[in-house]
């Protein structure tokens, strides 16, 4: 007897790259057929790195990065003067580091005005500061007699390429235009090095692969990133995270519905000699094409939103912002992760596949459906796990190395505890209705018998939930945070017009170098424009804002106080509707923010309390009690809800009796102007030219989002989500009990009771998703606060009960009355993809 | 020579209570270019037969054996092999694979045999080339009608060097025409030298065939040469049957 398979064939055994190729084709054809039923997995991988590409680049580029001063350097030196001592210390880190790129700055100030520019000697080629300097017109000085001005500068002196300048008592020739990329508000003028005779401030770049012992007066930006805890980077990286380990829950699901309905062609594909090989292959080939059409999709979306964002990233974030600068890397990393997500997604389909005999396949038999035998042991033990890694993450700050890996860590923990403490939910919940009416108990069973199925769609539809919820629970808890007041600046009717040389204003403390280039008017011309202003906009609410130098520091651990402290003036609270007689005679300070007043550890703090002068502060601005030197510990705080809320309204004020009795000095910092109606777009641009001809600035309501605003869409994402992915699980469970439906149907069941049998499965379902989904989130949330310094257990208080209802009663109830609806039809069988 | 043989061959589904014999000691024997039609009630058998017959599914016991080559004890991607180069199935629903045309559907268990594309393809249009389906070979199954897609699906049981063809019903969801046609493109295979052994309903279709195996319960309770057909009885070289 010849045996064919000894026969000498060069063929390769399994069908070698042929095969391969045969398969991978088939796989796209189908995929490109019936890319419909694969449309919510794309969508979410689509969305998930669009919203990455555009929100990692936003959120790297949006703040003023706090690493630009540091050019292409890794450690950044700084000195007040170049005193003698200065010029040993640069001498000995030239020694010992090498190059150093050295940047003397002299604080100069605008005549006429509290407004300043740096006159600013640097090389524009220098080792490190090469990135802080761009040439607009003209070409850099050469020479001590040349200098290169900013075009605020400029502006300021009325220069231009080819002027005389005289300024510090030397005449120059203006030689150039140039700024600094990385911060538009840089206002100086360029000299050759060593020409700045009194630096005020010196930067010393250089890179030290390793600090000497005793160095001072030296950063890194690792000494940076410590002050700034959960920054967008560590949010977006668990965010892509947390989506990524969705997007394979619900690709799991997705595929399996899949590869029930080519179950016949797959058959087929067996029956015609495919290896299990081929077989895994056109299912993993169609979960790696979707990962990779999702991801180039996702992408182009993103790119395209984020070229179209740019202008307005630069004009909010005062800094050039190039099209390519993007953190590519996490981009990178996300659209990789959602390639491996889909691949692995579609591996245990593909795999059981291949259990499934030809015949049954080619029948359209899909395998019974396997009970699961796990306990809630494995889950708890990983849920625990997941709430010591937050817990770690919260006391390392969730920033920078280990605490942001310790929060990834600690979310996929959460979320395989969520997916192996489903299957047993399903069990406790059929032991719960047994005496419930006979759909129902149908329903329950059928959900516990077949928890293999059932448990991965409750984990995929809890894990959506889980998003949603600690979205919404770290909304509410940064937002609802009094002292580190977030939210809106004010409202649409609302603009202040800030005086050129106020605290807020151009030329303030806080935006040095940053005027306008107007020359600076008195304050009583400045009033009379603002009035005008007022009147152009129709307004009859002009509130003067007055300032102090008093504002309230937390000395506690924590988030600080932030925000502006006006003083109560009569006007002020009369246009607030507050009278005289309701606030405390000994009251310090009026607020609208709910809880302020209950906070300890609050102080008052003025005069000379941050220059030191009168010997403070000397033990810190936690210290407690402070200092009694221009500082009172546990001011008369009295809430007072008719404030405005905006975060640049006078949300928090001093009352005249602190002003009398600490002897502030208050000064106009600006006008509140309340209109009507909304202000338009031509309003505010008329108002703005006005404000800056007198050397003013206003500031109008922004685009940041409210509290309730980002609840509310996290809200209805995470009810969409779970409904979507409940939606694609029903559809699995009908096509894989069909046939029990049917014969329901021919032992005389009703369509009222197939439609129960439904109605029952997607709602409890959606029940036990939204409660493992949000029980979930506060572990999480209560593992992280419970150890951050940031914002404690209490900030978790603050979700609103709406929101929360909605998710935990509205959801089952939708998912309920939706399957109920939908289930009118009798199910379709298996659909055989062959023809 | 025999390029299908069973040898004793049963199979029991179900354990304890629920055990069903679905075959009981079957022995066939199918030589090359010979066409061998089963027949019987439903439930008889017959395409237990026929996907044990195609190492779809295992015997409980009993030897199948395949151009030579004994199907018990194989690896399941021998088996595959075995499938690719020597069986080809043709099924009542046509089973081709959507997504491909039908040319596609010929050349891929050539592909999937290692045959490189365009070799593949030019086998595949070659095989629809002798069932007349040239100008559809650029077609999906979709835009194709009942008749052509059998042609398609016996073309690609055709293709390459098989020659067993296996054919479940293979007229099934055809009117009288085609499924005479496509009784006709077997019987043309056979000639060519393909053994094919085909389970039908229809006593007249299975007229075409050399023999007749009666299946019941599980069992060949009877195997028969089927009377001549009224070609045979037109053609004077054809012998013809005693009437005695």
């Amino acid at each position: 007897m010849t045996d064919v398979l000894d026969r000498i064939d060069r063929r390769p055994p399994d069908g070698g790259m042929p095969a391969r190729r045969a398969v991978t084709r088939w796989a796209w054809r189908l995929l490109r057929r019936e890319w419909r039923q694969q449309l919510l997995i794309l969508l979410l991988i689509t969305i998930a790195i669009a919203v990455t590409t555009v929100g990692v680049g936003v959120s790297t580029n949006t703040p003023l990065s706090t690493y630009v001063g540091f050019g292409t350097a890794h450690d950044l030196g700084t000195f007040q003067n170049n005193s003698a001592t200065t010029t040993q210390k640069i001498d000995s880190w030239r020694a010992l580091y090498g190059r150093l790129d050295v940047i003397d700055n002299e604080a100069v100030t605008v005549p006429g005005s509290v407004n300043t520019f740096d006159l600013r000697s640097q090389n524009p080629n220098g080792p490190y500061g090469k990135p802080l300097l761009t040439l607009v017109a003209g070409h850099f000085p050469k020479s001590a007699s040349q200098v290169a001005v900013t075009s605020g500068v400029a502006s300021l002196f009325n220069l231009h390429v080819g002027s005389v300048w005289h300024a510090t008592g030397v005449a120059r020739t203006v030689v150039g235009v140039v700024e600094n990329p990385l911060n538009l508000l840089d206002e100086f003028a360029l000299v050759l090095p060593g020409q700045v005779a009194n630096p005020t401030n010196v930067t010393v770049l250089f890179d030290a692969t390793r600090l000497a012992k005793g160095t001072s007066n030296v950063i890194t930006p690792a000494d940076v990133s410590k002050g700034n805890l959960l920054n967008p980077q560590t949010i977006s990286i668990v965010l892509v995270t947390m989506t990524m380990l969705l997007i394979a829950l619900v690709s799991i699901a997705g595929f399996t519905v899949l590869a029930q309905r080519r179950l016949r062609s797959i058959g087929m594909l067996g029956a015609l000699g495919a290896t299990d090989k081929d077989i895994r292959l056109v299912v993993r080939a169609n979960g790696v094409f979707v990962g990779l059409i999702g991801a180039l999709v996702g992408f182009v979306i993103g790119f395209v939103a984020w070229l179209a964002y740019r202008p307005t990233l630069e004009s909010s974030a005062h800094h050039v912002v190039g099209a390519l600068q993007l953190p590519w890397i996490v981009i990178v990393v996300a659209m990789a992760l959602a390639v491996a997500a889909t691949y692995f997604a579609s591996t245990r389909p593909a795999r059981a596949m291949t259990r499934i005999s030809l015949v049954a396949a080619l029948a359209g038999r899909p395998a019974a459906p396997k009970q699961l035998r796990r306990s809630a042991v494995p889950g708890i033990i990983f849920g625990v796990a997941a709430f010591f890694l937050l817990g770690v993450a919260g006391a390392r700050g969730g920033n920078g190395g280990s605490g942001s890996l310790a929060i990834v860590l600690g979310f996929v923990t959460l979320t395989v505890a969520v997916v192996l403490l489903a299957p047993f939910l399903l069990t406790v919940l059929n032991r719960f209705s047994r005496s419930a009416p006979l759909a129902i108990r149908m329903a329950m069973r059928d959900l516990a018998r077949y928890r293999a199925r059932s448990g991965a769609a409750l984990g995929a539809i809890s894990v959506g939930v889980l998003i949603a919820m600690v979205v919404i629970i770290a909304s509410a808890a940064r937002f609802g945070n009094v002292l580190d007041y977030a939210g809106p600046n004010m409202a649409s009717t609302q603009m202040i017009i800030y005086t050129s040389n106020g605290p807020y204003g151009p030329g303030g403390p806080g935006n040095a170098g940053a005027g306008n280039g107007a020359p600076a008017k008195s304050i009583a011309t400045m009033a009379l424009d603002a009035h005008s202003i007022a009147h152009d906009l129709g307004s009859h609410s002009v509130v003067t804002l007055e300032n102090t130098s008093a504002t309230l520091q937390h000395a506690a651990p924590g988030r600080s106080f932030s925000g502006p402290v006006f003083v109560a003036t009569p006007q002020l609270l009369k246009a607030f509707g507050i009278k005289q007689s309701s606030i405390g005679p000994t009251t310090d300070v009026l607020t609208m923010r709910p809880g302020f007043a209950a906070i300890t550890q609050m102080q008052l703090v003025y005069g000379n309390y941050f220059s030191g002068s009168k010997g403070g502060p000397i033990t810190g601005p936690t210290a407690w009690p402070c200092p009694k030197i221009d500082c009172l510990a546990n001011p008369s705080i009295q809430q007072m809800p008719s404030l405005p809320a905006g975060t640049s309204t006078p949300n928090t004020i001093v009352t005249e009796y602190a002003v009398h009795h600490l002897g502030l000095q208050p000064i106009t910092a600006g006008w509140l102007i309340q209109t009507p109606v909304p202000l338009s777009a031509a309003q505010l641009s008329g108002a703005r030219a006005t404000a800056a001809a007198d050397g003013m600035s206003i500031e109008t309501k922004s685009t940041i989002p409210t509290s309730a605003t980002i609840i509310d869409w996290a809200t209805l994402a995470g009810i969409l989500l779970a409904l979507g992915i409940l939606a694609m699980s029903i559809g699995l469970i009908r096509s894989e009990t069909a046939g029990d439906l049917r014969i329901l149907s021919a032992t005389g069941a009703s369509s009222r009771t197939r439609r129960s049998l439904t109605a029952a499965t997607a709602g409890a379902l959606a029940l036990i998703g939204a409660v493992v989904g949000t029980l979930a989130a506060y572990l999480a949330m209560i593992g992280f606060s419970r150890t951050s310094a940031l914002d404690g257990l209490h900030s978790l208080t603050s979700v609103p009960v709406a929101n929360l209802l909605m998710i935990l009663v509205a959801m089952p109830i939708v998912a309920t009355v939706v399957a109920w609806i939908a289930a009118w039809r009798d199910p379709k069988g298996i659909s055989g993809q062959v023809v | 020579m025999s390029i299908l043989e069973l040898q004793r061959v049963s199979k029991v589904y179900g354990e304890g209570d629920t055990e069903v014999d679905a075959l009981t000691d079957i022995d066939l024997s199918v030589n090359r270019g010979s066409l061998v039609a089963i027949m019987g009630p439903s439930g008889s058998g017959k395409s237990t037969l026929l996907t044990i017959a195609g190492s779809l599914e295992e015997p409980t016991s009993g030897d199948v054996i395949i151009d030579g080559a004994r199907v018990r004890g194989m690896s399941r991607n021998d088996k595959a092999r075995l499938r690719r180069r020597t069986v080809g199935y043709v099924f009542q629903d046509f089973n081709l694979l959507a997504g491909l045309t039908a040319v596609e559907n010929v050349s891929l268990p050539l592909e999937l045999d290692g045959i490189p594309m365009k070799k593949a393809r030019s086998k595949g249009m070659a095989a629809l080339e002798g069932l007349g389906l040239a100008d559809r070979a650029e077609s999906y199954p979709d835009q194709l009608s009942g008749g052509e897609r059998q042609r398609v699906a016996i073309a690609r049981a055709v293709v390459g060097e098989r020659s067993l063809l296996l054919a479940d019903e293979p007229s099934g969801a055809l009117d009288s025409v085609n499924g005479e046609s496509v009784m006709r493109m077997i019987l043309t295979a056979c000639h060519g030298g393909v053994a094919a052994v085909v389970v039908t309903h229809d006593a007249k279709l299975a007229s075409w065939a050399d023999r007749v195996v009666f299946l019941r319960d599980g069992q060949a309770v009877d195997e028969t040469l089927p009377p001549p057909s009224p070609e045979e009885l037109l053609n004077p070289d054809v012998p013809k049957p005693s009437l005695s």
